[in-house]
């Protein structure tokens, strides 16, 4: 059975991006939301296998939603990669503290992402 | 075991891999464009693309005078719009070359800058309807991390020359 990805973002660009680059290079089945909010709901429905998802979004911000789900039992051990435009230390920190396993910045290169990608999930 | 031997494999895969998401980029440019709704969400593409493809959250567009003498500004996002109102073509030599067609960019180890400005501007970038340069999008600094334009962000840049016009002219078909 092929893993499943979460991909969080405002932007439709950015989502149409990361779910072409997954599907030309690797088996992963991509589920999509649109903020932090939507992100818990398909979170807890859809139960992925790793969530990838941007911070600065209206509603809810990948930071706190990335803590919320860090709430529900059956998210607790899910990686999470926050997309973030900032690589300063302090940024990556919140990010860290907010209970991330991980961080890519935007733009975002595909190889640097299906290779993060394929050492959580095995290609 | 030798690395070498596994060397040539290796280089196929990754340049493959570059390819693929370039072609991703250029594709979700294109896309994101062509399906914009309305002149407002046609605008707000040119800053996702700017952010999320290419690696700036600093972006103007100026529109071109009926006299070609003059750009005034028309939109921005990051930057602040009373520095920039306006570009006289007299002024900015770089724009006679954007003016007539041909994107411009900062040179990946140059510290010359494309316009009489402060900020760094890392790329101009004309908005072509009907052949003719009808505004430019004026692209600043890059995110800190990101050290210079790179061939898939010139491919980007053409999609944004050669599709953003609903972005200027709210009633241009699609």
């Amino acid at each position: 059975m092929s893993k499943k990805v979460l991909l969080v973002d405002d932007s439709s660009t950015a989502l149409m991006m990361e779910e072409m680059i997954l599907k030309q290079r690797t088996t992963y089945e991509c589920v999509t939301a649109k903020d932090g909010l939507d992100a818990i709901s398909r979170a807890v429905v859809e139960a992925p296998d790793l969530v990838l998802m941007d911070v600065v979004m209206p509603r809810m911000n990948g930071f706190e939603a990335c803590k919320r789900m860090r709430l529900e039992s059956t998210l607790r051990e899910t990686p999470i990669i926050l997309v973030t435009t900032r690589g300063e230390e302090e940024y990556v920190e919140a990010g860290f503290q907010s209970g991330c396993n991980d961080y890519i910045t935007k733009p975002i290169d595909s190889f640097e992402l299906v290779t993060l990608l394929h050492s959580y999930l095995g290609e | 075991m030798s690395n070498i031997s596994n060397a040539p494999g290796e280089f196929e895969r990754n340049s493959s891999n570059e390819d693929s998401g370039s072609q991703a980029k250029v594709y979700a440019a294109r896309m994101r464009l062509q399906n914009a709704i309305d002149q407002a969400d046609a605008l707000d593409a040119i800053r996702e693309i700017a952010a999320n493809l290419i690696g700036t959250e600093e972006v103007a567009v100026f529109k071109v005078d009926k006299k070609r003498s003059e750009l005034w500004l028309y939109w921005s996002f990051g930057v602040d719009p009373n520095k920039h109102s306006v570009l006289e073509v007299s002024r900015e030599p770089k724009l006679k070359s954007v003016l007539s067609g041909k994107s411009v960019y900062r040179l990946r180890l140059s510290n010359e800058n494309l316009l009489s400005t402060d900020d760094p501007v890392t790329a101009l970038v004309p908005i072509l309807v009907d052949g003719s340069a009808s505004a430019v999008i004026v692209l600043f600094r890059l995110f800190p991390h990101k050290t210079g334009i790179e061939a898939v962000d010139r491919e980007i840049c053409d999609v944004l020359s050669h599709c953003a016009g609903r972005a200027i002219e709210p009633y241009r078909a699609r």
